[in-house]
């Protein structure tokens, strides 16, 4: 026996001890038997137990560069730093997979543990449904994508990881973007439980409202890294380009901000009873989608780095058993969970909800559609058409511009009814708003109409939104949440309205002028590391007053395995990013240099975090009647 | 210096940069902007403008002869279009076959809308 089979084992025994919760638990409910409860407990804590021994083995091979581990040796390699062996370990689809079970496991365990207030049938349905999720998962480790295959002879050296994955944005983004992804499992596992046992409430609202708040957090967290890791490692000085795998974690972002609005409008009003239950239940779905476009390689996209077509399959049909159970669910207990029609008066909270949601489901279709109808088409007609960029932006800019007038005066209606009386602050947020947006476009020298109105109402937005801090009894988490979203609009839109750029070929010794800067190439390097050696261009940049910035972006041949990178040099300042890429061409006196100046970049990232500050505010505000 | 040479051997080996495209001036900005518009066949994902493939490389050059041949961006797209099929360009057009593309979303903005205003409307009434 080598350890790879103890790895093995152990989800063997993970995937029994998950049949095991899944029949008491059934026993439970019909038995009242309160001492299965606590047997439910340990084969909970064990199934936890045995997914982390299989992924301690797991990590224990990739550390010490056990080669006889199909997974260590095409991912892996003895001359890789430390920290990149072990993010070599997710880094792969079978590696990603046990990382997944790893947190489901642990979710469950966490669930059980931290519900105990709530009823008892609940909690034993939740568990059941989860666990249908987490065998399927299991099955789908050990059938298709098993971590711990064994190769004979032992090979002496691995594969490698892809360098352009070694980087240390993306070595933590995939257990960031996973825990939101599995904290969406925990969200639908508890909606068809409170549909079965009619706890469709208030109370299961305030309970759920944590989940969804977490999944949302770290599903933003994830984002923002794939986002920083695309903007400095893939070398266009974008970081965003609605790549079909980037909308796969945009869509479940999406609609779990429309579920954690519409979650609040339960707890605090009873409303939207089924609305919620739909949006848990498509929020799951579009993870487990994700997942499916992912790795069956349907995709074509810069982030598909394994597939197979017989794990999409799988996934396939695990997603059509998941839509089938809450389909029958929904429609046979749905009488259970009737909301009495109370009144929407329009000037409410409930309204403003009801409008973040129906902008959110919009933006979520196209975002949808834009991804998914390419697909349909090949297979329908066989024709290929891109869907990129342009198509976003048409259906997606022209939108915002209520989305956030809307956006700013929601958050200030009152729950039930809203009596708006005249007053001279209107005014005010008026005439500063249009002040505001006069000096702006005047700096930015723009004449495009929709970018004036965007900016206006993005001012407004911010604005209104920072003055809610200073209310009574205000929601803390909700306004950051709110601001940072705002600075966020706000960043990417004065980023791509006023980013230069040069794109030349230069000798060693030249230099090219850049609006009022100077840029010269001083020299090239070269350098040799543990796992790769490096070309380096010094540049010089010199600007009106004379200060010099120095830029060294690099070029990096990778041993193991031989895959060349470019690796942007990047200057942040607070203003803007210069931000530098060089490459080779064949006559080898020349460089094809890319020279980019990128306002407010690093506040598209400091906006991002203040959006995940508010969450993580949100998480742990103890203070829960707001309004 | 032998160790950079090297380096830039296995470079040139196992990359790109097949032509001598070695022109000495900058893009201009409609090159730029057409290039960010326009697929790299060969590659997972990226544009023209993003990559440095041997593909791209000679489209670039074919952009620029086209801009200096004086067809306009509409035309340019459309050449390559007819020679490369609708995916080269990423904006998918307004076509039979786009059609629903366009449609789905804008239906489910309208059927929202109207779910909504039903909502507080009938609402009012009971």
């Amino acid at each position: 026996m080598t350890i790879s089979d103890f790895g093995y084992l152990s989800l063997l025994f993970g995937l029994i001890s998950s049949f095991i919760v899944f029949f008491f638990s059934v026993l439970n409910i019909k038995k009242d038997l309160f001492n299965l409860e606590k047997k439910i407990y340990k084969f909970l804590t064990l199934q936890f137990f045995f997914v982390i021994i299989s992924f301690f083995i797991l990590l224990y091979s990739f550390l010490i560069s056990d080669f006889s581990n199909e997974t260590v040796y095409s991912n892996s390699h003895t001359t890789k730093p430390i920290f990149y062996k072990i993010s070599g370990l997710w880094g792969n689809h079978e590696g990603s997979l046990l990382l997944w079970l790893l947190v489901l496991t642990s979710f469950i365990l966490f669930f059980f543990f931290s519900s105990k207030n709530e009823p008892k049938n609940f909690r034993h349905y939740t568990v059941i449904f989860h666990q249908i999720i987490v065998i399927g998962f299991f099955i789908f480790v050990l059938k298709t994508s098993n971590p711990f295959d064994i190769l004979f002879p032992i090979p002496s050296e691995g594969l490698g990881l892809n360098p352009i994955l070694q980087d240390p944005a993306l070595a933590i983004h995939p257990p960031i973007l996973y825990v939101g992804y599995v904290g969406t499992s925990i969200i639908f596992a508890s909606a068809l439980a409170a549909m079965v046992t009619g706890y469709v409430n208030n109370l299961w609202a305030k309970n759920l409202k944590k989940w969804v708040l977490i999944s949302w957090t770290f599903l933003t967290g994830g984002i923002l890294l794939g986002s920083i890791w695309a903007y400095y490692e893939l070398g266009w000085g974008g970081f965003w380009f609605w790549d079909p795998v980037e909308n796969i974690s945009l869509m479940p972002w999406l609609s779990l901000t429309a579920l954690l609005h519409c979650i609040s409008t339960l707890e605090k009003r009873d409303l939207l009873k089924n609305w919620s239950i739909i949006l848990s239940i498509v929020t799951f779905m579009l993870s487990v989608t994700g997942t499916f476009l992912v790795r069956s390689g349907i995709l074509n996209s810069v982030h598909t780095f394994a597939n197979d077509p017989s794990r999409g399959i799988y996934i396939l049909i695990f997603l059509f058993v998941i839509i089938f159970i809450s389909l029958v669910i929904f429609f046979i207990f749905e009488s259970k969970n009737i909301e009495n029609k109370k009144e929407i008066f329009f000037l409410s909270k409930e309204t403003s909800v009801l409008i973040n949601n129906w902008f959110m489901i919009y933006f979520l279709s196209v975002v949808l559609i834009g991804t998914i109808y390419p697909i349909f088409l090949d297979v329908i007609t066989s024709e290929k058409i891109s869907v990129g960029p342009p198509f976003y932006n048409k259906l997606l800019i022209p939108f915002l511009v209520p989305f956030f007038l809307f956006m700013s005066v929601g958050p200030s209606m009152n729950w039930i009814k809203t009596n708006i009386t005249y007053k001279r602050s209107y005014v005010f947020y008026f005439l500063f708003t249009t002040g505001a947006t006069i000096i702006t476009v005047y700096f930015l020298s723009q004449k495009n109409l929709l970018i004036i109105i965007l900016i206006f109402s993005l001012v407004l937005l911010s604005i209104k939104t920072s003055a809610n801090f200073l209310k009574k009894n205000t929601n803390h988490g909700q306004n950051l949440s709110h601001l940072g979203f705002a600075m966020l609009m706000l960043s990417i839109l004065f980023n791509s309205v006023s980013s230069t750029e040069i794109i030349k070929n230069i000798k060693v010794g030249d230099s090219f002028i850049s609006k009022n800067e100077k840029i010269t190439f001083k020299k090239v390097k070269t350098e040799e590391k543990k796992n790769y050696s490096s070309v380096i261009g010094v540049f010089e940049i010199k600007n009106d007053n004379d200060r010099i910035i120095k830029l060294n972006p690099e070029i990096r041949v990778y041993n193991q395995p031989v895959i060349a990178t470019s690796e942007a040099a990047i200057k942040t300042t607070l203003f803007k990013d210069r931000f530098m890429t060089i490459n080779l061409i064949k006559d080898e006196q020349l460089f094809n240099v890319r020279y980019q100046n990128k306002p407010f970049m690093i506040w598209i990232w400091i906006s991002t975090m203040i959006i995940i500050i508010g969450g993580t505010f949100a998480i742990f505000n103890k203070k829960k009647n707001f309004n | 210096m032998i160790k950079k040479k090297f380096i830039i051997l296995v470079f040139l080996f196992i990359n790109i940069f097949g032509n001598c495209y070695s022109e000495n001036k900058p893009y201009s900005k409609l090159e730029n902007e057409i290039a960010k518009n326009l697929r790299c066949l060969i590659c997972q994902g990226q544009s023209i403008y993003d990559s440095n493939s041997e593909f791209a490389l000679s489209m670039r050059v074919y952009i620029k002869d086209q801009i200096n041949n004086g067809y306009s961006e509409s035309q340019i797209y459309n050449m390559l279009v007819k020679k490369y099929g609708q995916w080269i360009v990423y904006d998918p057009g307004y076509s039979k076959k786009t059609f629903l593309l366009w449609f789905i979303p804008i239906l489910f903005f309208l059927l929202g809308g109207a779910i909504i205003y039903l909502r507080i409307y009938k609402s009012k009434k009971i």
